[in-house]
């Protein structure tokens, strides 16, 4: 591909253009005084005092702590329940010790039938309750 | 130091920029290398002395306030060709805007404004060279000039512009064939 013509060839490179005089020397000079102070982002970093080094493992502590806590107030607030037993209970024990009171109280296997035989032989007209 | 050469990379330089005891002295030498073929690179784009002395005052400020940011992953010439083109293109559409001047009405625009620069030679055969640029598309335009006037390499441009090297060669070609029919159409 031939690239540059006859009528290029004849101009040569000249743009017909120019500058003042001495523009590239003052250009340069004002251009590099003009140049702002760049803000270096080095920060001066104090040294960590002893609390700071700490902390984390301070509140890391608080926080288990504060936990555990929670978990003992929760045990202590739950009512306290013992299983019913005749020897840590002297009330029940002296109720079935009593066979009256197994008698009346303490039966199982209670049926219509076994009740109205017991009302029948109290003397009690069984007849009335219809 | 030719249009060429700024293309060496100077790893030294490079060095230079990332140390912070020597990077404001590296940056200065930065803009001691570049800014004359940035300012060329902008003056013909925008085609005015006082606009391309704003726009490369701009692009020197834009690389120092990113120099930080700047790896080397691209070459430092690459990278401030890009911000030098960037500042040329944003500021040619923001004038658009301003001056509600159409995409169509943008090539008289910019004969107007050659035809206002104070600081030119007098060259009447470059005056209507670059009245015949400014009725190139704009990408074509930047393609145009990086070739013919910085003689860039097709690589080097595709670094800057992002484009591939045969869609630039395409470009060039087709640009000089638009010149040739305008220098015909006016002779």
């Amino acid at each position: 591909m031939k690239e540059d013509s006859d009528i290029l060839n004849k101009i040569g490179r000249k743009s017909g253009m120019t500058t003042p005089d001495g523009y590239f020397d003052n250009f340069v000079a004002q251009m590099t005084q003009a140049l702002p102070e760049k803000e270096t982002n080095i920060e001066s970093v104090a040294p960590k005092s002893t609390w700071q080094k700490i902390r984390p493992y301070v509140y890391m502590a608080a926080m288990f702590g504060g936990v555990w806590c929670m978990i003992k107030m929760f045990t202590m607030m739950t009512p306290e329940t013992q299983p019913l037993s005749f020897e840590n209970n002297q009330t029940l024990a002296e109720a079935v010790s009593d066979e009256t009171f197994v008698d009346d109280y303490y039966m199982d296997g209670v049926n219509e039938y076994d009740l109205m035989e017991d009302m029948y032989e109290d003397g009690f007209d069984i007849a009335s309750l219809y | 130091m030719s249009g060429k050469d700024i293309f060496k990379e100077d790893a030294g330089l490079i060095a230079q920029l990332r140390d912070e005891t020597t990077y404001r002295e590296a940056f200065a030498t930065v803009i001691k290398i570049y800014s004359e073929p940035l300012y060329w690179q902008i003056r013909r784009m925008v085609n005015n002395h006082d606009d391309a002395n704003d726009l490369l005052q701009n692009t020197f400020m834009k690389a120092w306030s990113a120099i930080d940011n700047f790896r080397g992953d691209a070459k430092l010439s690459t990278w401030l060709y890009k911000i030098a083109i960037n500042e040329s293109v944003t500021f040619l559409e923001r004038e658009r805007r301003r001056l509600n001047i159409s995409i169509d009405d943008e090539e008289s625009h910019l004969i107007n404004t050659i035809e206002a620069d104070n600081y030119i030679d007098g060259d009447e055969l470059a005056l209507k060279l670059r009245k015949a640029i400014a009725t190139l598309p704009e990408k074509q335009r930047l393609v145009f000039n990086m070739k013919y006037f910085d003689e860039m390499k097709y690589e080097q441009m595709s670094e800057i512009l992002g484009t591939s090297v045969g869609a630039l060669k395409a470009s060039y070609h087709l640009a000089v064939k638009k010149i040739e029919q305008f220098f015909s159409d006016n002779d």
